[in-house]
């Protein structure tokens, strides 16, 4: 693809692993223990912008706890 | 050794799953579950809607860049619009089945997320779509869930195409999405912009789920 509309520098393509970011993604719940290597070189490489989306993703958890049933495995998602 | 394109968005949504399933959950449980499945649909509705329209566009766009991957994800945008076409008729039928009708106007977090893919084909790049795609077509209903919403809701069977079908569908348009962005091999910033776009995505649709499952209103 081409690069013509880059609107950002990317923190995946050159920046330094980044060990805050498995702190943060830690830190806000997230269980990163399953990952495989390659794994956490995708997570390390995350983006600021990747970063707090995540972050703010998570903090919705904590809304809809409560509701979770024990069948939310059978019934999947809700998108097409 | 540096993952694929789609490796890398898989992971990136991974942590995504549990707090959409958490979403739906609420927004399946059993209290008030007829009335929240017309809610649902009706918002549903316009989503879907935006489908083909977006991914006419976004082939539309490919074609007029100079780039080979453009013109093949061009290819595979206007394959998969008509895969989608008239799925938001379904939703019309299933509502009409359920003695209801489309909402008046879209709901708010409905247009942020259709809304946020038009602005990314126009100004950003037209490959960031497969983000949204991925999050929508990495969610589908469960092979259960149609059966399991006519048991709690008491409605007929025609009110329940669209999550009957499209369980059967997306497993298999997940795989093609995924195996079209590691041909594409998209450079780093690309994949970024991808994965922002599929993020972006998954926070509105909790919060869209969340917002359906809370509120408190009336008919549809």
């Amino acid at each position: 693809m081409t690069e013509d509309t880059t609107p950002y520098e990317d923190a995946s393509s050159g920046g330094s692993p980044s060990e805050p970011t498995l702190e943060a993604l830690a830190a806000a719940g997230f269980e990163l223990d399953t990952l495989s290597e390659e794994q956490y070189e995708v997570l390390r490489a995350l983006s600021p912008e990747e970063l707090a989306l995540l972050v703010d993703i998570r903090g919705r958890l904590d809304a809809a706890a409560p509701e979770v049933q024990a069948h939310a495995d059978v019934a999947g998602g809700a998108l097409f | 050794m540096t993952a694929t394109a789609s490796l890398a968005l898989r992971t990136k949504l991974t942590p995504t799953t549990t707090v959409l399933r958490a979403a739906t959950a609420a927004l399946w449980r059993p209290e008030g579950l007829r009335r929240r499945y017309l809610r649902y649909l009706a918002a549903m509705h316009p989503l879907v809607r935006a489908s083909v329209p977006l991914l006419e566009r976004a082939a539309e766009r490919c074609a007029g860049l100079d780039d080979p991957g453009a013109l093949s994800l061009a290819a595979y945008y206007t394959r998969h619009a008509e895969e989608e076409r008239d799925h938001d008729t379904w939703l019309l039928e299933d509502l009409a089945a359920a003695g209801a009708g489309p909402a008046a106007v879209p709901h708010p977090v409905v247009v942020e997320l259709a809304g946020a893919q038009y602005y990314r084909i126009e100004h950003e790049h037209p490959v960031t779509l497969l983000g949204y795609m991925a999050v929508l077509e990495g969610n589908a209903p469960g092979p259960r869930l149609a059966d399991r919403l006519a048991e709690a809701t008491g409605l007929p069977e025609g009110a329940f195409r669209t999550v009957r079908e499209h369980a059967e569908l997306d497993g298999g348009h997940l795989d093609e999405l995924h195996r079209v962005l590691d041909e594409l091999a998209p450079a780093p910033a690309r994949q970024t912009a991808v994965s922002v776009s599929a993020l972006h995505t998954a926070n509105l649709l909790t919060r869209l789920f969340l917002s359906l499952a809370a509120d408190p209103g009336g008919h549809p």
